[in-house]
């Protein structure tokens, strides 16, 4: 390791990053300082982010939070901001154990992502915004889905600075399976979120693909299905429907081989498609509730 | 209570220990001796991290080691050049397989595994070279510079394809063949029924993975410094390989960071050795999680089917059974699991016919050996599957058709041994089963719930199914076969102060604290300490199979006795009465009568008192061709009940208590008796639920503990030891059995058949994959 600094600011470490492009910036370390333990990675310097406070909390503006990246999972899980995006502080809770929360941080999760970042559905399904912090204090935002899915990639010496997600006061739902009842990494989870505003319900499935999927369709069929003005509730039938047409949406059958019957699914693969139906028929009954 | 070990070794005694946490009420427990809750003398350091483990010793000048290890399962070696790793600045040796000076292959029970691999690799990470350098990132960077050329072949990974498979090794692919015969063939039960089960492998996952520290000595000879658990057969195995005689080798006993398998094989001791002969410095090693998930055996993995036949009252009549251990490369103690396996093949049930076939084959899989309860824990899952199966088609309450089969002593097993020693199967079964379960969680407030799925998880309680499972499973204790087991301890007393001096290696197993309870006992000292191991003190055997409880702890009974008789002597001589007529406690000594009364210290006089003494239980023999004969020293027996909670359309499991009782012998220590039994119970719920080295072709996938899952607090279950019994088993040391391995035998058989009963599945394969525990809801 060649060099540690330590900016004390987002445009200082935009800086150092300027000046030194081997340099890594780490955040928490959870995932990088695994990588270089197993050798895979060996950074020429690093970009300490912990001592940038502007990053470490969030503001409000026009109806959103702008969310610091160097927020902590610990501190994404507490009431008060539980009280504002409920589903991003219920994968905070769920993502690894007390230790790994205390250190990585929502930036982190988005600059990973691991297939298994438990925040990464969440914010697909809120539609989150990226602010990206560039050179001599330049700033550009990017719809979160667009880095997930490699649309559009961080330049060099640019920072993941904050997350724009909207206040939608309304019912949100984070749920995912796991191997365990201990800390364990997802087989699949969905966040379901409530945009009562646009007469809108939003999911996403995280964990089975490289970036978190969107079933679009099943999104507008279940909220026409839904009496926005009156109870909201839905049948049981109706969201057992639902939670099948996001599974089938995300898992679909493979193509027919010559115009015949689909192929039957390997069973790891049906059951997994049965997990994130009955993930997404719980989190709607939920989020409705 | 000084006389207790010798007087009342036919008497029968059962102590409630309820929940497990110490006492019963009315009792009044000692404060020091046998029977006491004494508190390892090291927990303090080990707690506050004070400790000294293999991985923190430094030596002035030292030198790092790395290995290099083969990424193929299978491949034909072409060609090794280390010449760059050789170049490279700060690198101070490189050995491959031309660079052994003695023998070039070393195994425990059978010399087949290479220390580097020369032509053929067989697994994924065998070993091929070692590096020195001064910095652990040099020789990590050098082992990865040195050049090897395959052939990479097909591996054999599906052990039932071994048979026929191109031989793996100059040895072949079968490591041993027991077909059992017992009984008529011919018998045919009224009810039949069959099953094909799989268990998969898990790992020992030691916490703190292997290290070790190799000191050259002035005299050519080298000190090995590293936590193994079997210091004298390593260090045997590794001064062959050094070609060295043995006085010339030491093994000295580090810290044991968790060993629920063998530690430290030669696999890692021998290269590291080789690396400070040939360099003449101090050289060290310390894997990575990666590293000792490829370096050590796990448990092996086992295929069964099984064939039950009963009456219609579900008596049982006959079974036959077929046993595949997939042994991977190397024959490691193979031989000896597959024994086990195939001798408790019908678990602790009379059966007057039983016909199995076991075979432990070689294959390209990651390489199997001890861990604990292997053999035994592999064929419980199965046995146990065919009870409930029995008990499904004959319309019988599981728990009453163990009931009605459970073995006692007298019985005859189906190697023909006569059960002997006490085998209270009936009454830890009806211990579990009338203990009360526990309450549904519907009063308690719904956000108290721990659903399957853990506290943030997407557990629903209209999807949770409650299931509840019996088990019962045996493990032999000590050696079988006809191993030598044999311990020696020395016991020395001076200044009112006794120290205990035994190569029985503290694996985590308590054996120091066990050895100073001894003394306090037998002695009346308070202050005992236990010395450190090393091979310059008579070997003890391996920290295996309860062997230290029994063996070493009875060589520290009789040297402690032996130092008594050199105390008492005098004073009973000059008194005219015999040694047997006084006591010892609290450092005085009082005759029966009461007319003598002195100190320990006044009789000692300066005087500094040293005695040996060894144990030897009563010799065992081999398994015959058709798999009889007496081959187990002594068998320790559990009944465990699961209750698990299911939530049956993701099919995650949570296990919600489990009931032990468990046939002990005799309490030496309740807290760490009580440790035991809950850190084995633990153990078993990993290979019931979650804990699987999952390879691909012959490669490990997942070598860290995020792919292997072991359980975590929130995994652990309510332990409930419900009935300790005190039968003393008069063969043993103070009648006491070894109790560590047989909850980690039967917790994973219980967990499936909950499972079982919860979503009427037919759960046949370990750990328990979430599809299989998927049940459609009863309308």
């Amino acid at each position: 390791m060649q060099s540690v600094t330590l900016p004390a600011s987002l445009d200082e470490a935009v800086a150092a990053l300027g000046a030194m492009p081997a340099a890594v910036p780490v955040a928490g370390g959870t995932d990088l300082m695994a990588a270089v333990n197993q050798g895979l990675l060996r950074p020429a310097g690093l970009v300490g982010l912990s001592r940038i406070s502007e990053l470490r909390g969030w503001h409000y503006q026009d109806g959103h939070a702008l969310l610091g990246a160097g927020l902590t999972h610990a501190r994404m899980g507490r009431p008060d901001f539980a009280a504002l995006i409920p589903a991003l502080a219920a994968s905070a809770r769920a993502a690894g154990p007390p230790q790994i929360r205390n250190a990585g941080t929502l930036g982190g999760n988005i600059a990973t992502a691991a297939p298994t970042g438990d925040s990464l559905p969440v914010l697909a399904a809120l539609e989150a915004e990226l602010v990206i912090a560039g050179p001599d204090g330049s700033r550009r935002e990017i719809p979160v889905s667009h880095l997930l899915a490699g649309r559009d990639m961080l330049e060099p010496a640019e920072l993941i600075g904050f997350v724009r997600v909207p206040l939608l006061h309304a019912p949100q739902v984070f749920l995912k399976a796991t191997g365990r009842t201990g800390p364990g990494r997802a087989t699949a989870s969905v966040a379901i979120v409530l945009d009562p505003a646009r007469r809108g319900v939003r999911c996403a499935v995280g964990a089975i693909a490289p970036m978190p999927l969107r079933p679009l369709e099943a999104e507008r069929w279940i909220a026409s299905l839904i009496d926005w003005d009156g109870e909201r509730g839905l049948a049981p039938d109706a969201l057992a429907a639902f939670g099948e047409y996001v599974a089938a949406a995300c898992i679909p059958d493979q193509a027919p081989d010559d115009g015949g019957e689909a192929p039957p699914l390997p069973p790891a693969v049906l059951h997994l498609r049965r997990t994130v139906a009955a993930l997404a028929r719980r989190a709607l009954g939920r989020a409705l509730s | 209570m000084t006389n207790d070990a010798a007087t009342a070794t036919s008497t029968t005694r059962t102590t409630p220990l309820p929940e497990g946490t110490g006492p019963g009420p009315d009792q009044e427990l000692p404060l020091l001796g046998l029977g006491a809750s004494l508190p390892p003398a090291d927990a303090r350091a080990k707690t506050e991290g004070t400790y000294p483990y293999a991985a923190d010793l430094w030596a002035e000048g030292l030198l790092w080691a790395a290995m290099l290890r083969s990424p193929h399962p299978h491949a034909r070696i072409l060609s090794i050049d280390t010449s760059a790793a050789v170049a490279m600045p700060g690198v101070r040796a490189v050995v491959t397989h031309e660079d052994i000076p003695g023998d070039g292959a070393y195994g425990r029970s059978v010399v087949d595994r290479p220390v580097f691999a020369s032509d053929l690799v067989r697994h994924h990470g065998e070993a091929i070279a070692a590096v020195a350098a001064d910095h652990p990132d040099t020789a990590r960077l050098a082992a990865a510079a040195i050049a090897v050329e395959y052939e990479v072949l097909e591996p054999v990974t599906d052990p039932e394809k071994a048979f026929a498979a191109e031989p793996l090794h100059p040895d072949g692919n079968l490591i041993r063949h027991i077909p059992l015969r017992f009984g008529d063939p011919d018998t045919v039960g009224e009810v039949i029924v069959e099953g094909l089960y799989r268990i998969g492998r898990q790992d020992p996952a030691p916490i703190g993975a292997e290290a070790g520290l190799a000191v050259p000595r002035p005299d050519g000879g080298v000190e090995l410094y590293t936590a193994s658990t079997d210091p004298h057969t390593d260090r045997d195995l590794a001064a062959a390989c050094f070609g060295l005689d043995t006085d010339r080798v030491k093994v000295v006993v580090t810290g044991v960071p968790g060993a629920t398998g063998d530690r430290e094989d030669p696999g890692f001791q021998i290269p590291l050795g080789l690396l400070a002969l040939r360099t003449g410095c101090p050289v060290k090693l310390a894997a990575t999680r990666e590293e000792s998930f490829l370096g050590h055996a796990h448990r092996h993995p086992t295929l069964l089917r099984y064939r039950h036949h009963a009456d219609a009252e579900g008596r049982l009549v006959k079974v036959e059974a077929q046993i595949l251990l997939d042994a991977g490369a190397y024959a490691d103690s193979s031989s000896e699991s597959l024994a086990a396996a195939v001798a408790f093949a019908c678990g602790p049930y009379v059966v007057p016919h039983a016909f199995i076939e076991g075979w432990a084959v070689r294959t390209n899989n990651p390489p199997s050996g001890h861990v604990r309860g292997e053999g035994a824990m592999q064929v419980c899952a199965a046995y146990e599957g065919q009870m409930d199966k029995l008990a499904a088609k004959l319309g019988i309450d599981p728990a009453e058709i163990r009931l009605r089969n459970a073995l006692s002593t007298g019985d005859i097993l189906p190697t023909s041994q006569t059960v002997t020693c006490p085998a209270p199967v009936a009454e830890l079964l009806r211990e579990v089963r009338d203990y009360p379960l526990p309450t549904l969680p519907k009063d308690a407030p719904e956000d108290d719930w721990l659903l399957p799925g853990g506290p943030e998880g997407a557990g629903e309680p209209g999807a949770v199914r409650r299931g509840v499972g019996y088990a019962l499973g045996m493990v032999h204790m000590l050696g079988a076969e006809g191993t030598d087991e044999v311990s020696t301890a020395t016991v020395r007393v001076h200044n009112g102060v006794a120290t205990v001096i035994c190569a029985a290696v503290e694996t985590g197993q308590g054996f120091t604290t066990l050895a100073r309870q001894i003394v306090q006992e037998t002695l009346g000292i308070e202050e005992v300490h236990v010395a450190s191991v090393d091979t310059d003190q008579p070997p003890a055997g391996p920290a295996t199979h309860g062997r230290h409880t029994w063996v070493s702890g009875g060589a520290v009974e009789r040297a402690a006795k032996m130092v008594r008789t050199q105390l008492l002597q005098p004073l009973a001589h000059q008194f005219g009465m015999s040694t047997e007529l006084l006591q010892i406690a609290d450092g005085k000594i009082t005759s029966y009568d009461g007319v003598l009364s002195t100190t320990v210290m006044e009789a000692m006089d300066g005087k500094e008192l040293w005695a040996t003494a060894q144990c030897r239980p009563h010799p065992t023999e081999p398994l015959d061709e058709s798999g009889q004969g007496d081959a187990f020293v002594g068998l320790a027996f559990c009944a465990v009940r699961a209750v698990v909670d299911v939530d049956i359309e993701l099919g995650s499991i949570r296990v919600v208590e489990m009931a032990v009782a468990q046939d002990v012998g005799r309490v030496l220590n309740p807290s760490q008796l009580a440790t035991r039994i809950e850190a084995g119970v633990t153990q078993g719920i990993g290979a019931a639920l979650t804990e699987n080295l999952r390879t691909a072709r012959g490669l490990i996938r997942h070598p860290d503990l995020t792919g292997y899952a072991l359980p975590t607090s929130l995994d652990a279950p309510d332990i409930r030891i419900v009935k300790l019994i005190e039968e003393r088993d008069v063969v043993a040391p103070f009648g006491a059995k070894p109790a560590s391995a047989v909850p980690v035998v039967t917790s994973p058989a219980a967990v499936a058949a909950a499972v079982r009963a919860a979503t009427g599945r037919p759960v046949n394969r370990l750990p328990i994959r979430p599809q299989a525990a998927v049940a459609a809801p009863k309308s």
